[in-house]
């Protein structure tokens, strides 16, 4: 995400929405971070200036506002943190509250900079004019006008103790001769240019930044419409789904006793017939399962979750394939890892997705191979992996895989039928559990299908 | 030979179940909606009810699972649930937990239904 897309969420004024202040908290550690580099650039900078140019500045000074600097924002830092971690709708109200001060304190911190370093003639004093971008992106326009009304109250502070002498001026220019603080045409014309522009550098930014925000919100709000429009999409394939099924499970009920001879003998030019209508109901039978399944996870916010034992439900998963492995004459083995066991989530659904994995594998995977289920630890999440020797995907549709009815182009050729939907399934399974599935393949060597499913996640 | 009354709204289903089950000599009688059962279960005394979950509503059946049992006559009599997602019952056939107040039936079957499983279920039933 941009800093400008995250800006356009920021208020200055208002609490933010709880994603909005996760927005604003993102753009505030971005700022941060680049304070860090700020940090270095003036020790850097300073001892440029003392060993290769030899200004004659007060150091010590220059160095203890670095220091100063980077001691506020490792403090700024510990705040967000902290505040980041309670979480609540306290963010909001710290995010917003750091925003407004973080500006403040950099632009003091350049004033005392540029005051120890040259006063008005330091060519650096420009670098106001970064700040004043930072406050349009991150700050409502308003208070971008502010700090930048007090960017300049400061420069004119500055400028007017150092022309009164109230304050000394050091001078940064090789030759005393050349400092400009005692001309007050110069510091006029400086002061005059300096306001202007600030104030002409926070109207740009601001009104980019208020463009940007403003297409945000009509984005957001067509991504809402179309959320909407496709969960109205969704209830009518499940409805639809639904009739077929319930239409698929009659035809089945009337030609199962007929052709289990319930009804009496059948003779064979029919029953062959039967038969094929049979096998192919049953294939319609499975896509329809499929295709209600994914609409109800994708139209389910989040799945009923408890606490399982993953050992028992990868020892269920492996028992699906058992049968279909030992007939192809597939190494089946599996192995979870110690201290892998317990987890929390859908215990139906991740067993599904195990042996949905497993079941690819063995179908794709030729005579005599092999298939390896392993569950290991992965810090915070547990990383369930099916290795498998068989026919790969091709690298071009490995983006693909995931995606609802596709199927690489060699499983097809392989499997004539096949819903293309069971990875989308383990795909919606992982997300609605805050976990991620991928895969690893070689066209013609095998895959690896990953599953990181987090402890604690549902 | 068992008396087994059939609760489902959908034809074609309960008239396959009525040939798998006649042809093992039980005697069968076919109930279209949930009132339409709960009249034939006043009416006669049956020794099996297989009832439909979802008729006119999602949870017709559960309703009907309740009114059935709620009857002194017919405490005994078993239900065997049809469903085709036996998740939806929030029962666990298998370890019998779950709440047998909220849905008092003996057993279930996850549709499409299979002959043979029809049958080795109704006899199973029969025989508790």
């Amino acid at each position: 995400m941009n800093s400008s897309s995250k800006s356009s969420r920021c208020s200055a004024s208002s609490a933010a929405p709880p994603a909005a202040a996760e927005g604003l908290a993102e753009s505030l550690y971005w700022l941060i971070r680049l304070r860090w580099f700020a940090v270095a650039g003036i020790f850097f900078t300073a001892l440029l200036a003392r060993q290769w140019l030899g200004l004659r500045l007060p150091y010590g000074a220059v160095l203890a506002v670095a220091a100063a600097l980077g001691g506020c924002n490792f403090l700024l830092l510990a705040y967000l943190d902290r505040a980041r971690a309670a979480a609540g709708p306290g963010l909001a109200r710290v995010t917003n509250r750091l925003a407004n001060a973080q500006i403040p304190l950099d632009l003091l911190c350049l004033t005392a900079l540029v005051h120890l370093t040259g006063g008005v003639e330091n060519p650096f004093s420009y670098y106001f004019v970064f700040h004043m971008i930072i406050a349009s992106v991150l700050l409502s326009r308003r208070a971008s006008y502010l700090q930048a009304a007090f960017a300049l109250l400061l420069y004119l502070l500055l400028a007017g103790l150092e022309y009164t002498g109230a304050w000394p001026h050091y001078c940064a220019a090789s030759s005393p001769g050349l400092c400009l603080r005692g001309d007050l045409l110069h510091l006029l014309g400086s002061c005059a240019a300096f306001g202007t522009t600030l104030f002409i550098a926070v109207y740009m930014a601001s009104s980019i930044s208020h463009k940007l925000r403003q297409k945000e919100a009509h984005l957001r709000a067509a991504n809402e419409q179309l959320r909407e429009k496709d969960k109205i999409k969704s209830n009518y394939v499940l409805r639809v789904t639904h009739d077929i099924k319930e239409h698929l499970a009659a035809i089945q009920a009337c030609l199962d006793p007929v052709l289990h001879g319930v009804t009496g003998p059948v003779p064979p030019a029919q029953e062959s017939l039967i038969k094929r209508s049979y096998e192919r109901t049953g294939k319609l039978m499975v896509f329809v399962k499929a295709l209600l399944e994914i609409t109800r996870i994708k139209l389910s916010r989040k799945m009923e979750a408890a606490d399982f034992s993953l050992r028992r439900t990868a020892e269920s998963a492996v028992n699906h394939v058992l049968e279909s492995a030992a007939a192809k004459n597939i190494k089946l083995t599996w192995a979870v890892n110690a201290g892998v066991d317990e987890v929390r989530g859908s215990q139906i659904y991740i067993e599904e997705t195990i042996a949905g994995f497993l079941a690819n594998a063995v179908k794709y995977t030729p005579e005599g191979g092999s298939v390896d289920l392993t569950i290991g630890d992965a810090g915070a999440s547990v990383l369930i992996r099916v290795k498998d020797t068989g026919m790969g995907i091709p690298a071009d549709e490995l983006p693909r895989i995931f995606e609802e009815f596709f199927r690489a182009r060699n499983a097809k050729a392989a499997e004539r039928t096949g819903t293309g939907l069971g990875l989308s399934i383990a795909r919606e399974v992982a997300l609605r559990h805050k976990g991620r599935v991928w895969v690893e393949s070689e066209e013609g060597k095998g895959s690896v299908f990953y599953f990181a499913l987090p402890r604690a996640a549902a | 030979m068992a008396k087994i009354l059939i609760i489902d709204d959908d034809p074609d289903i309960t008239e396959s179940m009525r040939i798998i089950l006649e042809s093992c000599r039980h005697s069968v009688k076919l109930a279209k909606n949930g009132e339409e059962g709960l009249k034939e279960a006043a009416a006669a005394k049956y020794d099996l009810v297989i009832l439909d979950v979802m008729m006119e509503t999602m949870s017709k059946g559960f309703e009907v699972a309740r009114a059935l049992k709620g009857v002194p006559a017919n405490a005994k009599t078993p239900i065997l649930l049809l469903t085709a997602i036996k998740e939806s019952t929030g029962l666990d056939f298998e370890t019998e937990a779950g709440d047998k107040d909220w849905l008092p039936v003996d057993s279930y079957l996850e549709k499409p239904l299979k002959p043979n499983e029809l049958l080795v279920k109704v006899e199973s039933l029969l025989r508790k």
